[in-house]
Protein backbone atom coordinates (compact mmCIF):
# COMPACT_ATOMS: atom_id res chain seq x y z
CA UNK A 1 0.00 0.00 0.00
CA UNK A 2 1.10 3.19 -1.33
CA UNK A 3 1.53 6.34 2.15
CA UNK A 4 -0.34 9.59 1.21
CA UNK A 5 3.27 11.76 1.17
CA UNK A 6 4.79 9.09 -1.40
CA UNK A 7 1.38 9.24 -3.37
CA UNK A 8 1.56 13.29 -3.42
CA UNK A 9 5.19 13.13 -4.21
CA UNK A 10 4.44 10.38 -7.14
CA UNK A 11 1.73 12.62 -8.50
CA UNK A 12 3.66 15.82 -8.26
CA UNK A 13 6.42 14.25 -10.48
CA UNK A 14 3.54 12.97 -13.08
CA UNK A 15 2.48 16.44 -13.32
CA UNK A 16 5.81 18.01 -13.84
CA UNK A 17 6.48 15.50 -16.79
CA UNK A 18 3.19 16.11 -18.15
CA UNK A 19 3.87 20.05 -18.30
CA UNK A 20 7.44 19.62 -19.10
CA UNK A 21 7.08 17.05 -22.14
CA UNK A 22 6.15 19.15 -24.93
CA UNK A 23 9.18 21.67 -24.44
CA UNK A 24 11.84 19.12 -24.51
CA UNK A 25 13.57 19.22 -27.84
CA UNK A 26 14.59 16.38 -30.05
CA UNK A 27 18.34 17.53 -29.24
CA UNK A 28 18.05 16.88 -25.48
CA UNK A 29 17.83 20.50 -24.37
CA UNK A 30 14.24 21.86 -22.57
CA UNK A 31 13.66 24.87 -24.41
CA UNK A 32 15.15 26.50 -27.69
CA UNK A 33 18.31 28.66 -27.97
CA UNK A 34 17.43 31.94 -26.09
CA UNK A 35 19.73 34.21 -27.24
CA UNK A 36 18.89 37.09 -29.06
CA UNK A 37 19.67 36.75 -33.26
CA UNK A 38 21.36 39.76 -34.96
CA UNK A 39 19.97 38.40 -38.13
CA UNK A 40 18.11 35.65 -39.57
CA UNK A 41 20.40 34.34 -42.55
CA UNK A 42 24.55 34.03 -42.74
CA UNK A 43 26.51 33.11 -45.87
CA UNK A 44 29.89 32.27 -45.34
CA UNK A 45 32.10 32.05 -48.35
CA UNK A 46 35.55 30.52 -47.85
CA UNK A 47 37.54 32.00 -50.68
CA UNK A 48 39.38 29.58 -50.97
CA UNK A 49 42.24 27.81 -52.82
CA UNK A 50 44.99 29.92 -50.74
CA UNK A 51 44.48 33.53 -51.73
CA UNK A 52 47.51 35.31 -50.66
CA UNK A 53 47.66 38.82 -49.24
CA UNK A 54 50.18 40.44 -51.77
CA UNK A 55 47.51 39.66 -54.44
CA UNK A 56 44.43 40.46 -52.45
CA UNK A 57 44.55 43.34 -49.75
CA UNK A 58 48.07 44.36 -50.30
CA UNK A 59 47.39 44.73 -54.26
CA UNK A 60 50.47 44.16 -55.18
CA UNK A 61 49.51 43.14 -58.99
CA UNK A 62 46.55 46.18 -58.78
CA UNK A 63 43.35 45.61 -57.70
CA UNK A 64 42.86 42.19 -58.27
CA UNK A 65 39.21 42.30 -56.20
CA UNK A 66 37.74 45.84 -57.29
CA UNK A 67 34.13 44.53 -56.40
CA UNK A 68 35.19 43.52 -53.01
CA UNK A 69 38.05 46.34 -52.10
CA UNK A 70 37.70 50.35 -53.04
CA UNK A 71 40.64 51.45 -55.02
CA UNK A 72 41.03 51.81 -58.76
CA UNK A 73 45.10 50.56 -58.92
CA UNK A 74 45.89 49.21 -62.25
CA UNK A 75 46.60 45.62 -62.82
CA UNK A 76 50.07 44.71 -63.62
CA UNK A 77 50.87 45.26 -67.64
CA UNK A 78 52.58 41.92 -68.05
CA UNK A 79 49.72 39.55 -66.81
CA UNK A 80 47.04 42.01 -68.32
CA UNK A 81 46.52 39.93 -71.29
CA UNK A 82 45.94 37.02 -69.32
CA UNK A 83 42.95 38.53 -67.77
CA UNK A 84 39.30 37.95 -68.41
CA UNK A 85 37.00 40.49 -69.68
CA UNK A 86 34.72 41.72 -66.51
CA UNK A 87 32.74 44.53 -65.99
CA UNK A 88 34.19 47.73 -63.97
CA UNK A 89 32.53 48.15 -60.53
CA UNK A 90 30.46 50.83 -59.87
CA UNK A 91 29.20 52.31 -56.80
CA UNK A 92 29.76 51.05 -53.33
CA UNK A 93 32.30 47.92 -53.14
CA UNK A 94 31.37 45.31 -50.84
CA UNK A 95 33.98 46.19 -47.84
CA UNK A 96 31.92 49.88 -47.58
CA UNK A 97 29.01 47.25 -46.75
CA UNK A 98 30.42 45.80 -43.36
CA UNK A 99 34.09 45.32 -41.67
CA UNK A 100 37.15 44.30 -43.31
CA UNK A 101 39.81 42.69 -41.14
CA UNK A 102 43.11 43.26 -42.65
CA UNK A 103 45.24 41.38 -41.00
CA UNK A 104 43.51 37.80 -39.88
CA UNK A 105 45.08 34.82 -39.06
CA UNK A 106 45.35 30.91 -39.71
CA UNK A 107 47.45 30.49 -36.75
CA UNK A 108 47.99 27.34 -36.33
CA UNK A 109 47.95 24.24 -38.17
CA UNK A 110 49.56 22.65 -41.69
CA UNK A 111 48.19 25.25 -44.17
CA UNK A 112 46.71 22.47 -46.83
CA UNK A 113 43.27 23.25 -48.36
CA UNK A 114 41.78 20.52 -46.07
CA UNK A 115 43.22 21.77 -42.75
CA UNK A 116 42.36 25.29 -43.44
CA UNK A 117 38.44 24.00 -44.75
CA UNK A 118 38.32 22.12 -41.19
CA UNK A 119 39.17 24.73 -39.16
CA UNK A 120 37.33 27.72 -40.83
CA UNK A 121 33.89 25.03 -40.58
CA UNK A 122 34.01 23.58 -36.84
CA UNK A 123 36.02 26.49 -35.30
CA UNK A 124 38.83 24.42 -33.66
CA UNK A 125 42.65 24.03 -35.38
CA UNK A 126 44.02 20.78 -37.08
CA UNK A 127 46.34 18.83 -36.93
CA UNK A 128 49.02 16.61 -39.37
CA UNK A 129 47.04 13.92 -38.53
CA UNK A 130 44.05 14.90 -40.17
CA UNK A 131 41.83 12.28 -42.31
CA UNK A 132 40.66 13.01 -45.62
CA UNK A 133 38.27 10.24 -45.76
CA UNK A 134 36.50 10.85 -42.36
CA UNK A 135 34.17 13.29 -40.60
CA UNK A 136 35.92 15.73 -38.72
CA UNK A 137 36.47 15.37 -35.32
CA UNK A 138 34.77 18.19 -33.60
CA UNK A 139 31.07 19.45 -34.84
CA UNK A 140 31.09 21.27 -37.69
CA UNK A 141 29.03 25.22 -37.83
CA UNK A 142 26.07 23.08 -39.15
CA UNK A 143 25.68 20.83 -36.84
CA UNK A 144 25.96 23.74 -33.79
CA UNK A 145 23.58 25.71 -36.35
CA UNK A 146 21.10 22.25 -35.82
CA UNK A 147 21.33 21.41 -33.28
CA UNK A 148 21.39 24.28 -30.90
CA UNK A 149 19.06 26.96 -33.12
CA UNK A 150 15.73 25.14 -33.63
CA UNK A 151 16.16 21.76 -34.00
CA UNK A 152 12.66 21.49 -35.37
CA UNK A 153 13.47 23.54 -38.13
CA UNK A 154 13.67 21.64 -41.81
CA UNK A 155 17.03 20.91 -42.66
CA UNK A 156 16.29 22.42 -45.76
CA UNK A 157 17.74 25.36 -43.99
CA UNK A 158 21.29 24.40 -44.25
CA UNK A 159 23.52 24.30 -46.98
CA UNK A 160 26.87 23.32 -48.09
CA UNK A 161 27.94 23.98 -51.04
CA UNK A 162 31.05 22.93 -52.21
CA UNK A 163 33.18 23.42 -55.36
CA UNK A 164 34.65 20.27 -55.65
CA UNK A 165 34.78 16.37 -54.16
CA UNK A 166 37.24 14.75 -52.54
CA UNK A 167 37.33 15.30 -48.96
CA UNK A 168 34.94 17.95 -48.78
CA UNK A 169 31.75 16.18 -48.12
CA UNK A 170 32.96 14.98 -45.16
CA UNK A 171 33.12 18.87 -43.84
CA UNK A 172 29.25 18.16 -43.53
CA UNK A 173 29.22 16.71 -39.94
CA UNK A 174 31.42 15.10 -37.64
CA UNK A 175 32.14 11.80 -35.49
CA UNK A 176 31.21 13.80 -32.33
CA UNK A 177 29.56 12.19 -29.74
CA UNK A 178 25.91 13.82 -29.58
CA UNK A 179 26.52 15.63 -33.24
CA UNK A 180 26.79 13.83 -36.72
CA UNK A 181 24.57 13.07 -39.42
CA UNK A 182 21.78 14.19 -37.49
CA UNK A 183 22.56 17.54 -37.48
CA UNK A 184 24.12 17.88 -41.12
CA UNK A 185 23.54 19.90 -44.10
CA UNK A 186 22.22 19.79 -47.49
CA UNK A 187 24.68 19.49 -49.50
CA UNK A 188 25.37 19.86 -53.33
CA UNK A 189 28.23 19.75 -55.29
CA UNK A 190 27.06 21.34 -58.32
CA UNK A 191 29.67 20.58 -60.88
CA UNK A 192 28.69 16.65 -60.78
CA UNK A 193 25.36 16.94 -60.35
CA UNK A 194 24.37 19.45 -63.06
CA UNK A 195 25.31 18.49 -65.79
CA UNK A 196 24.38 16.47 -69.62
CA UNK A 197 25.79 13.02 -67.86
CA UNK A 198 23.99 13.29 -64.84
CA UNK A 199 20.89 14.53 -66.50
CA UNK A 200 20.24 11.33 -68.80
CA UNK A 201 20.35 9.11 -65.74
CA UNK A 202 18.23 11.43 -63.29
CA UNK A 203 16.64 14.14 -65.18
CA UNK A 204 13.75 12.27 -66.74
CA UNK A 205 12.14 9.70 -63.55
CA UNK A 206 8.67 8.53 -63.85
CA UNK A 207 6.11 10.34 -61.72
CA UNK A 208 3.48 8.73 -59.15
CA UNK A 209 1.08 11.11 -58.57
CA UNK A 210 -2.49 11.07 -56.49
CA UNK A 211 -3.59 7.75 -55.64
CA UNK A 212 -1.10 6.47 -57.47
CA UNK A 213 1.44 8.04 -54.84
CA UNK A 214 -0.47 7.04 -52.08
CA UNK A 215 -0.04 3.11 -53.41
CA UNK A 216 3.85 3.60 -53.34
CA UNK A 217 3.74 5.15 -49.47
CA UNK A 218 1.54 2.10 -48.68
CA UNK A 219 3.79 -0.40 -49.88
CA UNK A 220 6.37 1.20 -49.02
CA UNK A 221 5.61 1.39 -45.39
CA UNK A 222 4.72 -2.27 -45.61
CA UNK A 223 7.58 -3.55 -46.44
CA UNK A 224 9.80 -1.31 -44.14
CA UNK A 225 7.72 -2.71 -41.47
CA UNK A 226 8.65 -6.22 -42.29
CA UNK A 227 12.79 -4.90 -42.23
CA UNK A 228 14.34 -4.29 -38.93
CA UNK A 229 18.15 -3.82 -39.73
CA UNK A 230 20.64 -3.69 -37.16
CA UNK A 231 23.38 -2.07 -39.31
CA UNK A 232 23.43 2.16 -38.52
CA UNK A 233 25.11 2.72 -41.61
CA UNK A 234 22.06 4.47 -43.24
CA UNK A 235 22.06 6.83 -39.99
CA UNK A 236 25.39 8.14 -41.39
CA UNK A 237 24.19 10.34 -44.33
CA UNK A 238 22.00 13.07 -43.84
CA UNK A 239 18.12 13.18 -44.56
CA UNK A 240 14.96 14.43 -44.76
CA UNK A 241 11.74 14.01 -44.41
CA UNK A 242 9.59 12.56 -47.76
CA UNK A 243 8.17 16.07 -47.98
CA UNK A 244 11.38 17.52 -47.89
CA UNK A 245 12.95 15.26 -50.82
CA UNK A 246 10.41 16.30 -52.67
CA UNK A 247 11.57 19.53 -52.34
CA UNK A 248 14.63 18.41 -53.24
CA UNK A 249 13.90 16.51 -56.10
CA UNK A 250 11.76 19.72 -57.63
CA UNK A 251 15.19 21.76 -56.86
CA UNK A 252 17.44 19.17 -59.01
CA UNK A 253 14.53 19.68 -62.11
CA UNK A 254 14.69 22.93 -61.95
CA UNK A 255 18.35 22.87 -62.15
CA UNK A 256 18.20 20.87 -64.86
CA UNK A 257 15.71 22.92 -67.15
CA UNK A 258 17.37 26.23 -66.26
CA UNK A 259 20.32 24.07 -68.06
CA UNK A 260 18.73 23.27 -70.71
CA UNK A 261 17.35 26.47 -71.81
CA UNK A 262 21.17 27.86 -71.50
CA UNK A 263 20.69 29.35 -68.07
CA UNK A 264 24.08 28.39 -66.94
CA UNK A 265 25.76 29.10 -70.04
CA UNK A 266 26.61 32.99 -69.71
CA UNK A 267 24.16 34.58 -66.88
CA UNK A 268 26.05 36.89 -66.12
CA UNK A 269 27.03 38.08 -69.26
CA UNK A 270 31.17 37.48 -68.41
CA UNK A 271 31.55 33.89 -70.67
CA UNK A 272 31.09 30.79 -69.43
CA UNK A 273 31.53 30.12 -65.86
CA UNK A 274 34.26 28.47 -64.73
CA UNK A 275 34.02 26.09 -60.78
CA UNK A 276 33.99 29.18 -58.37
CA UNK A 277 31.58 31.26 -60.67
CA UNK A 278 29.29 28.00 -60.91
CA UNK A 279 29.41 27.42 -57.53
CA UNK A 280 28.36 31.05 -56.07
CA UNK A 281 25.34 30.79 -59.14
CA UNK A 282 24.54 27.59 -57.62
CA UNK A 283 24.23 28.95 -54.18
CA UNK A 284 22.37 32.19 -55.43
CA UNK A 285 20.08 29.43 -57.09
CA UNK A 286 19.52 27.76 -53.11
CA UNK A 287 19.08 31.20 -51.61
CA UNK A 288 16.20 31.91 -54.10
CA UNK A 289 14.53 28.51 -53.46
CA UNK A 290 15.24 27.48 -49.67
CA UNK A 291 16.02 31.29 -48.02
CA UNK A 292 18.11 29.20 -46.02
CA UNK A 293 19.76 30.48 -43.02
CA UNK A 294 22.89 28.78 -42.85
CA UNK A 295 24.39 28.75 -46.33
CA UNK A 296 28.42 27.42 -46.01
CA UNK A 297 30.20 27.85 -49.88
CA UNK A 298 33.53 27.31 -50.95
CA UNK A 299 36.10 28.20 -54.01
CA UNK A 300 39.16 26.21 -55.34
CA UNK A 301 39.75 28.08 -58.55
CA UNK A 302 42.60 30.15 -57.22
CA UNK A 303 44.91 26.62 -56.48
CA UNK A 304 46.09 27.12 -60.06
CA UNK A 305 48.82 29.19 -58.12
CA UNK A 306 50.75 25.78 -57.90
CA UNK A 307 51.47 26.38 -61.73
CA UNK A 308 49.88 29.34 -63.51
CA UNK A 309 50.57 32.85 -61.28
CA UNK A 310 48.77 34.55 -64.22
CA UNK A 311 45.54 32.40 -63.96
CA UNK A 312 45.82 32.77 -60.38
CA UNK A 313 44.89 36.52 -60.49
CA UNK A 314 42.40 36.04 -63.17
CA UNK A 315 40.49 33.31 -61.07
CA UNK A 316 41.23 35.86 -58.06
CA UNK A 317 39.25 38.59 -59.95
CA UNK A 318 36.56 36.46 -60.81
CA UNK A 319 35.82 35.40 -57.75
CA UNK A 320 35.56 38.36 -56.54
CA UNK A 321 33.35 38.91 -59.36
CA UNK A 322 30.55 36.00 -58.63
CA UNK A 323 31.17 37.09 -55.06
CA UNK A 324 29.74 39.90 -56.07
CA UNK A 325 26.37 38.57 -57.77
CA UNK A 326 25.92 36.67 -54.73
CA UNK A 327 25.69 39.56 -52.94
CA UNK A 328 23.03 40.98 -55.33
CA UNK A 329 21.53 37.82 -55.00
CA UNK A 330 20.99 38.00 -51.22
CA UNK A 331 19.85 41.58 -51.12
CA UNK A 332 17.08 40.82 -53.95
CA UNK A 333 15.42 37.71 -52.27
CA UNK A 334 12.52 38.87 -50.30
CA UNK A 335 13.13 37.73 -46.67
CA UNK A 336 17.17 37.43 -46.97
CA UNK A 337 17.61 41.33 -48.33
CA UNK A 338 18.69 43.83 -45.25
CA UNK A 339 18.28 40.43 -43.00
CA UNK A 340 21.36 38.92 -43.74
CA UNK A 341 25.29 38.76 -42.90
CA UNK A 342 27.90 37.47 -45.72
CA UNK A 343 31.34 36.40 -44.42
CA UNK A 344 34.15 36.02 -46.43
CA UNK A 345 37.77 34.67 -45.73
CA UNK A 346 40.38 32.31 -47.72
CA UNK A 347 41.14 29.22 -45.59
CA UNK A 348 44.99 30.21 -46.00
CA UNK A 349 46.68 32.58 -48.05
CA UNK A 350 50.50 31.60 -49.80
CA UNK A 351 54.01 31.36 -48.97
CA UNK A 352 56.27 34.42 -49.76
CA UNK A 353 58.72 32.76 -51.62
CA UNK A 354 57.58 31.16 -55.13
CA UNK A 355 58.35 27.75 -56.66
CA UNK A 356 60.26 27.31 -59.97
CA UNK A 357 57.72 26.24 -62.19
CA UNK A 358 57.10 29.88 -64.41
CA UNK A 359 54.03 30.44 -66.28
CA UNK A 360 53.66 31.89 -70.35
CA UNK A 361 54.01 35.96 -68.57
CA UNK A 362 57.16 34.94 -66.94
CA UNK A 363 55.47 34.66 -63.65
CA UNK A 364 56.74 31.80 -61.24
CA UNK A 365 53.79 30.03 -59.05
CA UNK A 366 53.20 29.61 -55.44
CA UNK A 367 53.11 27.03 -52.92
CA UNK A 368 51.72 27.12 -48.97
CA UNK A 369 53.77 25.13 -46.90
CA UNK A 370 53.49 26.76 -43.49
CA UNK A 371 55.67 29.96 -43.82
CA UNK A 372 54.43 33.31 -42.35
CA UNK A 373 52.75 34.96 -45.41
CA UNK A 374 50.55 31.70 -45.58
CA UNK A 375 48.84 32.32 -42.18
CA UNK A 376 47.97 35.95 -43.39
CA UNK A 377 44.41 36.21 -44.53
CA UNK A 378 41.29 38.56 -44.77
CA UNK A 379 37.61 38.23 -42.98
CA UNK A 380 35.01 40.40 -44.32
CA UNK A 381 32.03 40.96 -42.44
CA UNK A 382 29.46 42.59 -44.84
CA UNK A 383 25.38 42.97 -43.39
CA UNK A 384 22.35 45.78 -42.46
CA UNK A 385 23.98 48.63 -40.85
CA UNK A 386 22.17 47.68 -37.32
CA UNK A 387 24.17 44.14 -37.45
CA UNK A 388 27.48 45.19 -38.97
CA UNK A 389 29.45 48.25 -38.56
CA UNK A 390 29.75 49.95 -42.17
CA UNK A 391 32.70 50.91 -43.76
CA UNK A 392 34.95 50.15 -40.92
CA UNK A 393 38.66 48.70 -42.18
CA UNK A 394 40.53 47.04 -39.16
CA UNK A 395 44.39 47.28 -40.08
CA UNK A 396 45.45 45.86 -36.86
CA UNK A 397 46.32 41.81 -36.31
CA UNK A 398 43.41 40.68 -35.17
CA UNK A 399 41.13 38.05 -35.36
CA UNK A 400 41.67 34.03 -36.81
CA UNK A 401 40.28 31.32 -38.12
CA UNK A 402 38.74 30.02 -35.07
CA UNK A 403 36.81 33.45 -34.40
CA UNK A 404 34.45 32.46 -37.33
CA UNK A 405 32.28 29.78 -35.93
CA UNK A 406 31.85 31.40 -32.79
CA UNK A 407 31.00 34.86 -34.87
CA UNK A 408 28.11 32.85 -36.98
CA UNK A 409 26.61 31.28 -33.82
CA UNK A 410 26.24 34.70 -32.37
CA UNK A 411 25.16 36.22 -35.50
CA UNK A 412 22.22 33.23 -35.19
CA UNK A 413 21.37 33.55 -31.91
CA UNK A 414 22.67 30.72 -30.30
CA UNK A 415 26.28 31.08 -29.28
CA UNK A 416 25.09 30.80 -25.60
CA UNK A 417 23.77 27.25 -25.52
CA UNK A 418 27.02 25.77 -26.92
CA UNK A 419 28.17 24.02 -24.12
CA UNK A 420 31.65 25.06 -22.45
CA UNK A 421 35.00 24.74 -23.94
CA UNK A 422 33.89 23.56 -27.36
CA UNK A 423 34.97 26.39 -29.00
CA UNK A 424 38.49 28.23 -28.79
CA UNK A 425 37.67 31.17 -30.58
CA UNK A 426 35.53 34.47 -29.32
CA UNK A 427 33.04 36.43 -31.39
CA UNK A 428 34.27 39.23 -33.72
CA UNK A 429 32.99 41.75 -31.65
CA UNK A 430 34.95 44.70 -33.66
CA UNK A 431 32.91 43.89 -36.80
CA UNK A 432 29.40 44.21 -34.63
CA UNK A 433 27.12 47.19 -34.43
CA UNK B 1 4.37 -46.41 9.70
CA UNK B 2 6.80 -47.95 7.79
CA UNK B 3 4.57 -48.53 4.94
CA UNK B 4 3.15 -45.86 5.10
CA UNK B 5 6.35 -43.87 4.75
CA UNK B 6 6.95 -46.32 1.12
CA UNK B 7 3.89 -44.90 -0.06
CA UNK B 8 4.90 -41.54 0.27
CA UNK B 9 8.10 -42.21 -1.32
CA UNK B 10 6.74 -44.36 -4.11
CA UNK B 11 4.11 -41.69 -5.14
CA UNK B 12 6.69 -38.87 -5.24
CA UNK B 13 9.23 -40.88 -7.39
CA UNK B 14 6.38 -41.27 -9.99
CA UNK B 15 5.51 -37.55 -10.10
CA UNK B 16 8.76 -36.75 -10.39
CA UNK B 17 9.60 -39.05 -13.36
CA UNK B 18 6.44 -38.05 -14.75
CA UNK B 19 6.92 -34.34 -14.44
CA UNK B 20 10.12 -34.68 -16.08
CA UNK B 21 9.22 -36.55 -18.95
CA UNK B 22 8.73 -34.35 -22.37
CA UNK B 23 5.79 -34.17 -24.07
CA UNK B 24 5.34 -34.64 -27.53
CA UNK B 25 4.82 -31.93 -29.85
CA UNK B 26 0.89 -31.54 -30.75
CA UNK B 27 0.40 -31.76 -34.88
CA UNK B 28 -2.23 -29.95 -36.20
CA UNK B 29 -2.31 -30.44 -39.82
CA UNK B 30 -0.45 -27.53 -41.01
CA UNK B 31 2.91 -26.98 -42.12
CA UNK B 32 5.48 -25.40 -40.43
CA UNK B 33 5.46 -21.74 -40.74
CA UNK B 34 9.01 -19.86 -40.02
CA UNK B 35 8.58 -16.54 -37.70
CA UNK B 36 11.72 -15.22 -38.10
CA UNK B 37 11.90 -11.52 -39.00
CA UNK B 38 12.83 -11.96 -42.60
CA UNK B 39 15.93 -10.09 -43.56
CA UNK B 40 16.89 -9.11 -40.21
CA UNK B 41 20.17 -10.79 -41.29
CA UNK B 42 21.39 -8.50 -43.56
CA UNK B 43 23.49 -6.39 -41.82
CA UNK B 44 25.70 -4.44 -44.93
CA UNK B 45 24.12 -1.63 -46.40
CA UNK B 46 25.06 -1.37 -50.20
CA UNK B 47 28.00 1.12 -51.16
CA UNK B 48 26.79 3.90 -53.90
CA UNK B 49 28.42 1.68 -56.30
CA UNK B 50 26.58 -1.15 -55.05
CA UNK B 51 23.34 0.20 -54.90
CA UNK B 52 23.69 1.62 -58.88
CA UNK B 53 24.86 -1.20 -59.59
CA UNK B 54 22.39 -4.04 -58.50
CA UNK B 55 19.75 -1.53 -59.52
CA UNK B 56 20.70 -1.71 -62.68
CA UNK B 57 20.59 -5.28 -63.29
CA UNK B 58 17.40 -5.65 -61.50
CA UNK B 59 15.72 -3.06 -64.03
CA UNK B 60 17.64 -3.89 -66.79
CA UNK B 61 18.48 -7.52 -66.46
CA UNK B 62 22.06 -6.74 -67.75
CA UNK B 63 25.30 -5.61 -65.93
CA UNK B 64 25.72 -1.85 -65.60
CA UNK B 65 28.18 -0.81 -68.17
CA UNK B 66 31.07 0.65 -66.91
CA UNK B 67 30.67 3.98 -68.49
CA UNK B 68 27.13 4.26 -67.14
CA UNK B 69 28.17 3.47 -63.38
CA UNK B 70 30.49 6.47 -63.81
CA UNK B 71 28.21 8.60 -64.80
CA UNK B 72 25.34 8.48 -62.54
CA UNK B 73 28.29 7.22 -59.48
CA UNK B 74 29.17 10.83 -59.83
CA UNK B 75 25.77 12.92 -59.19
CA UNK B 76 25.50 10.41 -56.59
CA UNK B 77 28.15 11.75 -54.24
CA UNK B 78 27.55 15.22 -55.62
CA UNK B 79 24.27 15.24 -53.75
CA UNK B 80 23.87 14.66 -49.56
CA UNK B 81 20.34 13.34 -49.61
CA UNK B 82 21.17 9.86 -50.91
CA UNK B 83 17.46 8.82 -50.68
CA UNK B 84 16.53 11.69 -52.49
CA UNK B 85 18.96 10.57 -55.25
CA UNK B 86 18.38 6.59 -54.98
CA UNK B 87 14.75 7.61 -55.79
CA UNK B 88 15.63 9.68 -59.04
CA UNK B 89 18.18 7.02 -59.82
CA UNK B 90 15.30 4.45 -59.54
CA UNK B 91 12.17 6.42 -61.04
CA UNK B 92 14.42 7.24 -64.23
CA UNK B 93 15.33 3.46 -64.84
CA UNK B 94 11.45 2.52 -64.37
CA UNK B 95 10.77 5.33 -66.96
CA UNK B 96 13.21 3.62 -69.56
CA UNK B 97 11.89 1.70 -72.39
CA UNK B 98 14.61 -0.72 -71.91
CA UNK B 99 13.25 -1.75 -68.76
CA UNK B 100 12.32 -5.17 -68.48
CA UNK B 101 10.48 -5.78 -65.36
CA UNK B 102 6.88 -7.76 -65.56
CA UNK B 103 3.96 -6.06 -67.42
CA UNK B 104 0.75 -5.12 -65.89
CA UNK B 105 -1.34 -8.18 -67.21
CA UNK B 106 2.15 -10.21 -66.03
CA UNK B 107 1.53 -9.20 -62.53
CA UNK B 108 -2.59 -9.87 -62.91
CA UNK B 109 -2.19 -13.32 -64.53
CA UNK B 110 -0.43 -14.41 -61.63
CA UNK B 111 -0.26 -12.00 -58.78
CA UNK B 112 0.92 -14.41 -56.13
CA UNK B 113 3.63 -15.26 -58.84
CA UNK B 114 4.66 -12.30 -59.64
CA UNK B 115 4.85 -11.40 -55.45
CA UNK B 116 7.00 -14.41 -55.29
CA UNK B 117 9.78 -13.51 -58.54
CA UNK B 118 9.77 -9.75 -57.28
CA UNK B 119 10.54 -10.52 -53.82
CA UNK B 120 13.33 -13.28 -54.42
CA UNK B 121 14.80 -10.97 -57.10
CA UNK B 122 14.71 -7.45 -55.39
CA UNK B 123 15.47 -8.56 -52.05
CA UNK B 124 17.11 -12.00 -52.67
CA UNK B 125 15.29 -14.29 -50.32
CA UNK B 126 11.80 -15.97 -50.08
CA UNK B 127 8.82 -14.51 -49.31
CA UNK B 128 7.16 -15.51 -46.02
CA UNK B 129 3.61 -16.64 -45.97
CA UNK B 130 2.55 -13.39 -44.72
CA UNK B 131 4.05 -10.98 -47.30
CA UNK B 132 2.68 -13.29 -49.80
CA UNK B 133 -1.03 -13.80 -48.65
CA UNK B 134 -0.86 -9.42 -48.00
CA UNK B 135 0.99 -8.51 -51.23
CA UNK B 136 -1.53 -10.79 -53.44
CA UNK B 137 -3.85 -9.59 -51.92
CA UNK B 138 -3.02 -6.06 -52.28
CA UNK B 139 -2.80 -6.38 -55.72
CA UNK B 140 -6.26 -8.70 -56.32
CA UNK B 141 -8.02 -5.76 -54.35
CA UNK B 142 -6.22 -2.61 -56.51
CA UNK B 143 -6.86 -2.70 -59.60
CA UNK B 144 -5.15 0.19 -60.44
CA UNK B 145 -2.19 -0.78 -58.92
CA UNK B 146 0.60 -1.07 -61.47
CA UNK B 147 3.90 -3.36 -61.83
CA UNK B 148 6.27 0.09 -61.86
CA UNK B 149 4.81 1.40 -58.53
CA UNK B 150 5.12 -2.53 -57.22
CA UNK B 151 8.98 -2.01 -57.99
CA UNK B 152 9.29 0.98 -57.16
CA UNK B 153 7.93 0.51 -53.57
CA UNK B 154 10.50 -2.51 -53.10
CA UNK B 155 13.35 -0.83 -54.62
CA UNK B 156 12.83 1.98 -52.29
CA UNK B 157 12.43 0.18 -49.34
CA UNK B 158 15.24 0.09 -46.35
CA UNK B 159 15.59 -4.04 -47.11
CA UNK B 160 16.73 -3.14 -50.89
CA UNK B 161 19.42 -0.86 -49.40
CA UNK B 162 20.95 -3.58 -47.05
CA UNK B 163 22.24 -7.18 -48.72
Amino acid sequence: MINRRKFLKNTGWIAAGTVAAPYILPSGRLFAATGSRTVDHVVFVLFAGGVRQLESIDKAEGNLMPFSFTGNESISPDILGAMSPLPTPTGTRLMQRGTLFKNFRYSQGPTGHFNGHTTAITGRYTTTDIQLRQPPAFPTIFEYYRKHTSPSQSSLNCWWVTDSLGPYPQLNFSKYPGYGAAYGANYIQPLSLINIDSYQFLGNPKTFQGTAKDRTIELNEFFNKQFKSKSSGSQNVITNTLEEQEVLQDFIYEMYQLALSGGFTNPWGTGTLNNDQLNLFTAGKVIQKFKPELLVVNLQGIDVAHTNFSQYCNNIRRADFALSKLWETIQSTPGMANNTVMLVAPEHGRNLEHNTIIDANGRYALDHTNDEMSRRIFCMLIGPQNAIKQNNVIDDIMGESIDIVPTISHLLGFRQSIPNGMLPGKVLEAALA
Amino acid sequence: MKKRLYSILLVSSLLAFNACRREPEPIYEINPVSVRVFGAEKIREKSPIEFISIAYSDIFGTTIPQNTLNKINIPYLGFGDKKAIEDLIIRNFLNSNNSIIPSNSEMRSNPELFVKNTIEKLFNRTPNEFEIWFLTDYINKTPSLTSSEFYYSVMTSEEYRFY
